[in-house]
């Protein structure tokens, strides 16, 4: 086995685009050869700092990190597309970059003879791309509109040709950035298998995804970078699950900070009605991310206000505040609440919601048989679920305090938002405690650590 | 340097293919065609020799019938102009191809030059009809010699070529550069000598005015690279006469002069591009 792709002590250095900055990076790159050797630290981003890695040959090999961690510098760098400022990056064998599909397509020319350009604008000759000619245009399922001009393609049909071509390069590196999300379903199972025959084929992959369930199932190593830096280099599990939880604990943080935000307004009395207000102004402006659509059309508290909730909490087994559980841990959801007269028929409630609105779980004390016979001042309520399974995730909480008639004294819709991690894995709502078992000829070729368990 | 010139002549098949695509793009869809690469000489041609046959009669000698010196000069002229302003505009108009394919970039200026000389090649026919007629008319245009003109053209390619990779990679930093380029174009246009004979200038023999003519006659003749190009093309297509040696020299020189300073500038700058676009 020989490292196709060795990466040693890689960095990056992009300018930043500010006046006067123009003579001084023209004259670096002209003694130089480089846009930032003239320039001041302050003066440019570290895009990449210090990376360093072999890829061997038939490796698949993963990268993954938040928007701007540096992956798609990385990969045009391995390209041959942006030159690194230090270090050392060796690439052997023909490379594809699946960065942009269709390079150099015309809009205003046919897909047939946009085949020809991209063909050749990624090296192949003439006479090579009529010789597979048929089977670009097989692969990619344009069909009759091959014979129509680009510009009337749907950017799926455009990523389908160029994904096409450049898969009929035959390189022996093959570069891909996220390029695989824009076509369809059956599309992109399409693009995997050509890319999984491209491996057995002895080729060399890197991928670059923000879906962990494609690095996770694809790869057989995995880089996370992190603003720039080699957090974690590894086995895909591993790297994922650390990449998870990070996400997870800072999603916790945000969770906290915003709770303690609506905190604040809950105390106050004229809170409803200013934070009705705020969510007409922010359902004008539109800006609301799609699992608050539903929200936007309804007031998210209600109630007479009798009796007021004035705090929520998400307690672990060991009475800590957290927001970010992993499947099956103990889970206590907590309410104060505050009675301003004497309450003879109270009712408190739990919901537990996914962002788009379905309902995992509800049960409230009237449903479980309990009958209160006075509530005055302030109290406490605590629902434990001693094992919580949802699935991995994010979830909203609703909370309420009404009438045993269903007259609410105050209604709260997503007061919480909490985050579950599954190490199992699995989709859905519901994680129940699950393991595999294999009778009879089946052999796999890799195997979760520990057997599977969930 | 080398760099440069030995990847565009490996990459020549990527290099025709993008000419054609040029060509097939600009003209798709509309109903003449490529006959409207014929158009702009074409209306050219008329204003100018309106303009200089009838309103300013022109002191040039051995320029008649002066429609016909005019073409010979002019059609080659705008291929020139044209190749150019696109040539230096060529890198930052693909920028989204140069940041996200990897192949030669160096073929995208010089595309430019060749896209152009297509059309130039098209008007050609119409230059010959125009010989042709003129030699029927009884003038003593043209003859074998035009033959050699694909030796010009090809020595144009160089200094045009040259250009262009260098001007493109340039704007690309500053993007001045392309206004730069249409001003100077204006300005060449009318030194060097399309609408004129050198010979047949004449300014005033007294004080500071003989100065400045011979000072301007001086820049057109040492100082601006297309004089000798449209001299030469003049003398092939328009009067059928040979070019002196030393013509061929001079074009010769400005061609490798040109080729060498943009291949090199390419060179340099080239390994900034896929940031700077």
């Amino acid at each position: 086995m020989s490292a196709v792709i060795a990466v040693a002590g890689l960095s990056k250095l992009y300018r930043r685009m500010a006046p006067g900055y123009h003579l001084r990076t023209l004259k670096s790159a002209l003694l130089d050869g480089s846009l930032t050797a003239g320039l001041r630290p302050e003066e440019t981003i570290q895009a990449l700092d210090g990376i360093s890695f072999d890829v061997e040959r038939g490796e698949a090999f993963g990268v993954i990190g938040s928007n701007g961690s540096g992956k798609s510098t990385l990969l045009k760098i391995l390209a041959g597309i942006v030159r690194p400022s230090d270090g050392r990056v060796e690439v052997t064998g023909r490379v594809a970059a699946l960065i942009e599909l269709g390079a150099g397509f015309h809009p205003e020319i046919s897909g047939r003879e946009n085949i020809y350009i991209n063909g050749a604008v990624l090296g192949m000759s003439r006479a090579r791309i009529e010789q597979r000619f048929d089977e670009i245009v097989e692969f990619s399922g344009l069909g009759d509109f091959i014979e129509e001009p680009v510009k009337n393609y749907s950017s799926g049909m455009y990523v389908r040709l160029g994904f096409s071509v450049a898969i009929h390069t035959e390189p022996e590196v093959l570069l891909v950035d996220e390029v695989l999300a824009v076509g369809d379903e059956a599309f992109s199972h399409r693009c995997l298998r050509s890319i999984e025959e491209f491996l057995s084929r002895g080729g060399t992959v890197v991928l670059v995804s923000h879906s962990l369930a494609l690095v996770e199932e694809f790869c057989t190593r995995v880089l996370w970078l992190d603003g720039g830096r080699q957090r974690l280099l590894g086995s895909p599990r591993r790297v994922a699950d650390a990449y998870r939880q990070a996400v997870a604990e800072e999603e916790g943080r945000e969770h906290q900070r915003a709770k303690e935000a609506r905190e604040l307004e809950i105390g106050s009395g004229e809170a409803a009605a200013q934070m009705a207000e705020a969510e007409t102004a922010e359902s004008e402006t539109a800006a609301a991310p799609a699992p608050e659509v539903e929200s936007q059309t309804e007031p998210r508290r209600w109630g007479s206000r009798q009796a007021e909730i004035v705090g929520a909490r998400l307690l672990d087994g060991h009475g800590a505040e957290r927001y970010h559980f992993a499947s099956g841990e103990s889970v206590t959801f907590e309410i104060d609440v505050e009675a301003h007269e004497e309450l003879a028929n109270v009712v408190f409630g739990v919901g537990i919601f996914t962002p788009r609105g379905t309902e995992c779980f509800g049960t409230n004390t009237h449903l479980e048989g309990f009958v209160s016979s006075r509530l005055a001042g302030r109290a406490t309520v605590g629902l434990t679920c001693e094992s919580l399974r949802l699935a991995a995730g994010e979830y909203l909480l609703d909370v309420a305090v009404h009438a045993r008639d269903g007259n609410p004294y105050d209604y709260h819709r997503r007061l919480l938002s909490f985050t579950m991690t599954s190490p199992g894995g699995g989709v859905g709502v519901y994680s129940p405690e699950h393991s595999w078992r294999f009778d009879g000829g089946i052999e796999w070729q890799a195997r979760p650590e520990g057997g599977g368990a969930g | 340097m080398l760099e440069s010139t030995l990847r565009l002549v490996r990459y020549r098949g990527l290099l025709a293919t993008l000419v054609q695509r040029e060509l097939k793009a600009r003209y798709r869809g509309s109903v003449l065609g490529f006959l409207w690469s014929l158009v702009t000489p074409l209306v050219l041609l008329a204003v100018y020799t309106f303009v200089f046959s009838f309103i300013f009669r022109p002191r040039v000698t051995g320029a008649q019938p002066y429609a016909l010196f005019l073409m010979s000069g002019l059609f080659p002229w705008i291929w020139v102009a044209t190749s150019l302003q696109e040539g230096t505009v060529s890198l930052s108009a693909s920028a989204g191809m140069i940041r996200k394919a990897v192949f030669p970039v160096e073929v995208l200026p010089i595309v430019s030059v060749f896209a152009n000389l297509v059309h130039l090649v098209l008007a050609l026919p119409v230059l010959a009809a125009g010989m042709l007629a003129g030699r029927l008319l009884g003038f003593p245009v043209s003859g074998w010699p035009a033959l050699a003109f694909p030796a010009v053209v090809f020595l144009e390619v160089l200094l045009l070529g040259g250009m262009v990779l260098g001007l493109s990679v340039l704007n690309v930093h500053f993007k001045d550069v392309k206004d730069i380029v249409a001003n100077v174009l204006a300005l060449l246009f009318y030194l060097t000598p399309v609408i004129y004979t050198l010979e047949g200038v004449a300014f005033p023999e007294a004080g500071w005015a003989r100065l400045l003519g011979a000072a301007v006659t001086g820049f057109v003749r040492w100082c601006n690279p297309f004089t000798p190009f449209t001299e030469a093309t003049q003398e092939l297509l328009f009067r059928g006469v040979w070019p002196a040696g030393g013509s061929w020299l001079h074009m010769a020189l400005w061609a490798l002069g040109s080729w060498l300073l943009g291949t090199w500038l390419f060179d340099r700058l080239k390994d900034s591009l896929g940031e700077a676009v």
